[in-house]
């Protein structure tokens, strides 16, 4: 017996996944994949993964257009890789047929979700030509004039989800339109801004010439529009690009009357403008057109959210991805996370985020901008929402936030992801979508009984962002879609949520409408998302996940039943039965007596 | 015991008193011997958030500043909290402040208010702890095929920090023991303390053995660790030292168990920072963790440069090493330090909580903590008679105890299913560790708690809290009982600052406390309606 030296988790390496018996045939070893429909074998091969965790590991790789499957022959160590081709970054061949060194010849893949793989080939035959041209056609279908996967699956699901989000119907569950806002189709071919959607709510007082003008000095036409109203006080969270002042310092009339119509709308003495740049940045942009409202802006406050651009946020994560894959740095651990500056972002994003939600609590409208209005924009608002209507923290109000804020107001998935695209040095390419899933992982953490969805479902999300199974994440913009019919010919990704929904709930969920939830932005209570950004790393996972699921989900069913005894009981009871007054679904007592109000104080050190 | 003559000013009028997460309320401030007491002027009855009793132990440092005819007095007590006074009349004030300075460190163990604490609902009749060596060992049959309880200890005379009773091999006599004895630093010969039902496999502790320069040996000590491992070939030693400390140590008379004399056994160094190191890295830590200003740009490295959560991963990975050789490698293992009372305690106290499930239900853990650190002979008053905060001189202080509360709330937190007590009782117990109504961590052993009269005198703390009105607050909702091992992960990346203690007093953790109880009720109203 080996003296135990090693650390005491050494030996729990994928314990997960179900060890193949000795005597397994070379056949049989990819026969447990599960296909989806639509989904092709192309090429399998004898290949050795690299494994960053147990060395070298023999088995057979699967290609099909939709995924790379790994699994190991050598029963002692059970790998099992599953990536859709989607999440491929880059591959690039290792090695040449003459380099020296076991396992120098093979492949090297990048990954978009914080992983790189490795294989090796046998050094002879050009035993790797094949498989490194399938993967690099069926990885970048886009780049080859071939289809992504989404338009060729054939999965179905009991659930549409292209129809969770209905602009009308979201407007009118806000209470639009009313006196002071009304409904506009001036979008509908896409005329006016062809990065908007075709639904926009704008002041009652604006006329179609007024949006028409205004679409001329704001950049990329993307015009101040309506994203959300509180019922209460009626204060805004109005979103557009920067206004374009450029080096002269150009004005237009139209454009400060129209941000006064909004700040009338609810009548209250001045608009609060947030851009969410850091004013140098706002000024810089001056050169190339752009700027921020300057003091000809009656009434108007001007606030920088000093957040960094799509450069930096890319540069950091990078950096991020560089101290916990493969391997963790574990001697200055915290030192090096705080040199990623990673939670600083998460920080002033959230922050931001903070500051528009007090600012609309307290009755006053917003204007919330960056440069065009499509990354550190959507995530304020959307963040924003999050915090003040308890609607979005609900299992299918999150997903219309992400269909709203970020899906139709054209966060530019596209280009930021990259979808089959092989130009994985594209400079537009930036993790802005993850950094919104990461600031709402947060909230989770600090409000463990505000969300009705669980974790599962964010990292679930994220890993659809990049797989290209789904509709729901192509393209930059509505316009786009439409062209390319993507909800006529793909499926969305709440349509698998949805089907199975037991699997996303959060078993604590308690609604409590009328409650805004104020994070904490400090870093003294921020933390890595460690079961998404270091996931990969068998000795990082926390290591009881399945029992812990089990039980959430017997949880779930204890509510369900507690649910469905408590409505027998109202039900053949008497109104003033003991149980009537007692308790309701998910109000237990202690929150029943907290009144809201003792949450809205706001703690952010800036 | 005159507390009287301490007290120069008992009352203040118009005081106004500041904590965090409270409006400042403005009222009467009361110095009694053991409390301070403060109760809001406008007292509605049933409004009992005007009034804050304070035990005079809680608090750590006094800090006066005084301006014109008023003072200022900023009181940081052991549980973290920062609370202010706003004293009128200069006098009064510096009065209060004296007071408070010499009544928060009374030395006398009989004067403090564990001796005066007399709760109705409590009689002194009542059963002092949990379970006696005696009764442990009763219960333990399987190992009274080899192993025998032994009274040689009964008058403390052998070993003056262990029990009466302890757990030895059957074929040591007590002769050998007494000698075994001679040849441990304070006596701590090697007992048993953990016996692993599924192997057979026991942990021993002891503290170091004194070879000294010379490298003098001791027979009955090499026999009684022939004992332990019995017919088995091999054991380990976990020295909680790295091995040029233990090298170091001869040369102060004490030593390690060297290959020639011990064949059998197999050394193992753990690095384990304890003392003064301990301490000032706690200090580094709070004083991070209440840093107001606004820059927190550095908080990661402020964090990483106190070193906590290195001593939080050390302890957990030599725990883990320790209950991998027992459980894995199917060994008998003897863990000590020097002294045998701090970081000996630790280690084996995490490793049974990895491998035994029967310690981590509430009751399970409370009987732990009473065997492995109340009469095992940790120096709960030396150790915890201050915290952060305090200016006095540090002298024996060191959070080891807190630091095993830490690591049992990293476990809870890797597995929240496997351990039946809640976060709320590991702050209840780190509280009641500084300063506490209870007599449970009174003294420094089992010796000086006797003659104390500790158990005729006061309460136990275990007993009231198995007992309390808020039980179930101290029950973990979620608990399903595993009987496999825990394994921590230990990298950095899976641990975590105890945010509920170090960061306590903020509103976010106020919230996720609340969070807590509220998913508490839940469950517990879902099992009791589906279960009718």
């Amino acid at each position: 017996m080996a003296s135990p030296v090693s650390m005491p988790n050494s030996n729990a390496l994928d314990a997960h996944i179900p060890t193949t018996p000795r005597d397994i045939k070379d056949m049989e070893l990819l026969s447990d994949v599960c296909l989806l429909a639509g989904e092709d074998r192309i090429i399998d091969k004898d290949i050795i993964y690299i494994c960053p965790f147990n060395g070298a590991v023999k088995g057979k790789v699967l290609i099909t257009n939709y995924r790379l499957y790994f699994k190991s022959s050598d029963p002692d160590v059970s790998v099992t890789l599953d990536v859709p081709l989607g999440a491929i970054s880059r591959v690039e061949k290792m090695g040449g047929a003459s380099s020296r060194g076991e396992n120098s010849y093979g492949l090297d893949i990048t990954c978009k979700d914080m992983r790189n793989l490795r294989f090796a080939l046998k050094q002879e035959g050009h035993s790797r030509r094949d498989i490194f041209e399938i993967l690099f056609r069926y990885a970048f279908p886009l780049s080859h004039g071939m289809q992504l996967f989404a338009y060729l699956t054939q999965e179905k699901h009991e659930e549409n989800g292209w129809s969770v989000y209905k602009p009308i119907e979201e407007f009118r569950r806000q209470g639009l339109p009313n006196n002071k806002w009304r409904i506009t189709f001036i979008n509908k071919g896409y005329d006016l801004c062809d990065t908007y959607p075709t639904v926009l709510a704008v002041p009652y007082k604006s006329k179609e010439e007024d949006l028409k003008r205004v679409a001329a000095f704001r950049s990329r036409a993307r015009i101040p529009v309506l994203s959300w109203i509180h019922r209460e006080n009626q204060a805004v969270i109005v979103r557009c690009s920067q206004p374009l002042v450029g080096m002269s310092g150009k004005r237009n009339k139209d454009d400060e009357r129209y941000l006064d119509l909004i700040r009338e709308a609810n009548d209250t003495p001045k608009l609060t403008i947030y851009d969410a740049r850091p004013n140098v940045n706002a000024v810089a942009n001056k050169a190339t057109g752009g700027g921020y409202e300057g003091d000809e802006y009656q009434n108007a406050e001007l606030i920088f959210l000093d957040i960094q651009n799509i450069h930096v946020m890319r540069e950091s994560l990078k950096k991020l991805k560089d101290i916990v894959y493969p391997n963790v740095e574990d001697s200055h651990w915290l030192s090096s996370l705080e040199s990623t500056h990673w939670l600083e972002h998460i920080k002033l994003v959230l922050s931001g985020a903070i500051q528009v939600a007090d600012k609309v609590t307290s009755g006053n409208s917003v204007v919330v901008h960056c440069s065009d209005g499509w990354d550190r924009t959507a995530q304020l608002t959307s963040l924003a929402m999050l915090m003040l209507d308890s609607h979005y923290r609900t299992l299918r109000g999150f997903q219309v936030l992400i269909e709203k804020e970020w899906i139709s107001f054209g966060h530019k998935f596209a280009s930021r992801i990259g979808h089959g695209d092989k130009n994985h040095a594209d400079q537009d390419r930036s993790p802005i979508f993850v950094q919104f899933i990461d600031c709402v992982w947060q909230m989770t953490k600090q409000f463990p009984t505000a969300f009705e969805f669980n974790e599962r479902l964010l990292l679930t999300i994220l890993d659809h962002l990049y797989s290209c199974r789904f509709g729901t994440f192509l393209y930059n913009c509505e316009s786009a879609r439409d062209q390319h019919e993507v909800r006529l010919k793909t499926v969305s990704l709440w349509s698998l949520v949805n089907s199975k929904i037991d699997m996303y709930l959060n078993p604590f969920y308690t609604p409590e409408s009328g409650r805004v939830l104020y994070p904490v932005a400090s870093m003294r209570h921020l933390e890595l998302w460690v079961t998404y950004y270091i996931r990969w790393n068998p000795r990082i996972r926390q290591q009881q996940q399945s029992p812990v699921e089990q039980r959430y989900k017997e949880l779930l069913a204890l509510r369900d039943e507690y649910l469905k005894k408590l409505e027998e009981l109202q039900l053949s009871d008497s109104p003033s039965s003991h149980l009537a007054n007692s308790s309701t679904p998910n109000t237990s007592s202690s929150t029943a007596s907290t009144p809201p109000q003792q949450y809205t104080r706001l703690h952010t050190p800036f | 015991m005159e507390f009287s003559e301490h007290i120069k000013t008992a009352n203040v009028e118009d005081v106004v008193l500041r904590q965090p997460l409270h409006p400042p309320l403005r009222g009467t401030l009361c110095i009694t011997g053991h409390h301070l007491l403060f109760s809001d002027r406008e007292e509605d009855e049933g409004r009992s958030s005007g009034q804050v009793l304070l035990l005079l132990r809680n608090i750590d440092a006094v800090e006066k500043r005084t301006s014109g005819s008023s003072g200022t007095i900023t009181i940081k007590c052991k549980d973290l909290r920062v609370l202010q006074l706003d004293i009128p009349g200069m006098e009064q004030c510096l009065n209060i402040a004296r007071s408070i300075e010499t009544l928060s460190c009374l030395d006398c163990v009989s004067e403090m208010f564990p001796f005066f604490y007399r709760p109705s609902e409590l009689n002194l009749q009542d059963q002092w702890g949990l379970s006696s060596p005696e009764e442990h060992y009763r219960q333990a049959t399987e190992l009274h095929n080899r192993w025998r309880l032994s009274s040689v200890n009964r008058d403390y005379s052998v070993c003056p920090t262990y029990p009466r009773a302890v757990v030895v091999p059957r074929e040591i006599s007590d002769d050998m023991l007494v000698k075994a004895s001679r040849f441990r630093q304070g006596g701590r010969f090697p007992v048993l303390c953990y016996v692993h039902r599924k192997n057979g496999m026991v942990i021993v502790r002891s503290a170091q053995p004194l070879t000294g320069a010379n490298r003098k040996r001791c027979k009955e000590d090499e026999t009684l660790l022939q004992a332990v491992i019995g017919g088995s070939d091999k054991g380990y030693v976990i020295d909680t030292r790295s091995a040029q400390q233990a090298q170091q140590a001869r040369m102060t008379g004490g030593g390690f168990e060297s290959k020639s004399c011990y064949s059998q056994w197999k050394r193992l160094h753990r690095h384990m920072e304890r003392g003064k190191a301990l301490q000032e890295s706690l200090i580094k830590l709070v004083e991070a963790c209440g840093d107001e200003s606004s820059n927190m740009d550095r908080w990661l490295s402020k964090l990483e440069n106190s070193k906590w959560l290195s001593h939080v991963q050390t302890a957990l990975s030599t725990a883990g090493l320790l209950a991998e050789c027992v459980e894995r490698d199917g060994r008998s293992v003897l863990v000590h330090g020097s002294e045998g009372t701090e970081s000996t305690l630790l280690v084996s106290t995490l490793a049974q909580l990895i491998m035994d499930p029967g310690c981590r239900t509430l009751e399970g853990f409370l009987a732990l903590l009473e065997r492995e650190w109340v009469q095992a002979g940790h120096p709960f008053q030396q150790r915890c008679a201050h915290s952060a905060f305090s200016h006095a001189r540090l002298q024996h202080e060191s959070p080891v105890f807190l630091l095993l509360l830490d690591c049992a709330w990293q476990l809870w937190r890797q597995f929240p299913l496997a351990l039946g007590f809640s976060e709320a009782l590991l702050l209840r117990l780190a509280d009641e560790a500084y300063a506490s109504s209870y007599g449970t961590f009174l003294c420094n052993s089992e010796q000086e708690r006797s003659v104390a009269g500790v158990r005729e005198k006061t309460h136990c703390l275990f007993q009231a809290l198995l007992r309390s009105r808020h039980r179930d607050s101290y029950c973990n909702p979620l608990y399903e009982r595993t009987e496999l091992a825990i394994w921590p992960s230990v990298h950095p990346q899976s641990l975590q600052l105890w945010r509920g203690f170090f960061l306590r007093w903020t509103p976010q953790t106020r919230l996720l406390e609340e969070a807590q109880e509220e998913i508490r009720n839940m469950i517990v109203e879902w099992e009791k309606l589906v279960m009718s």
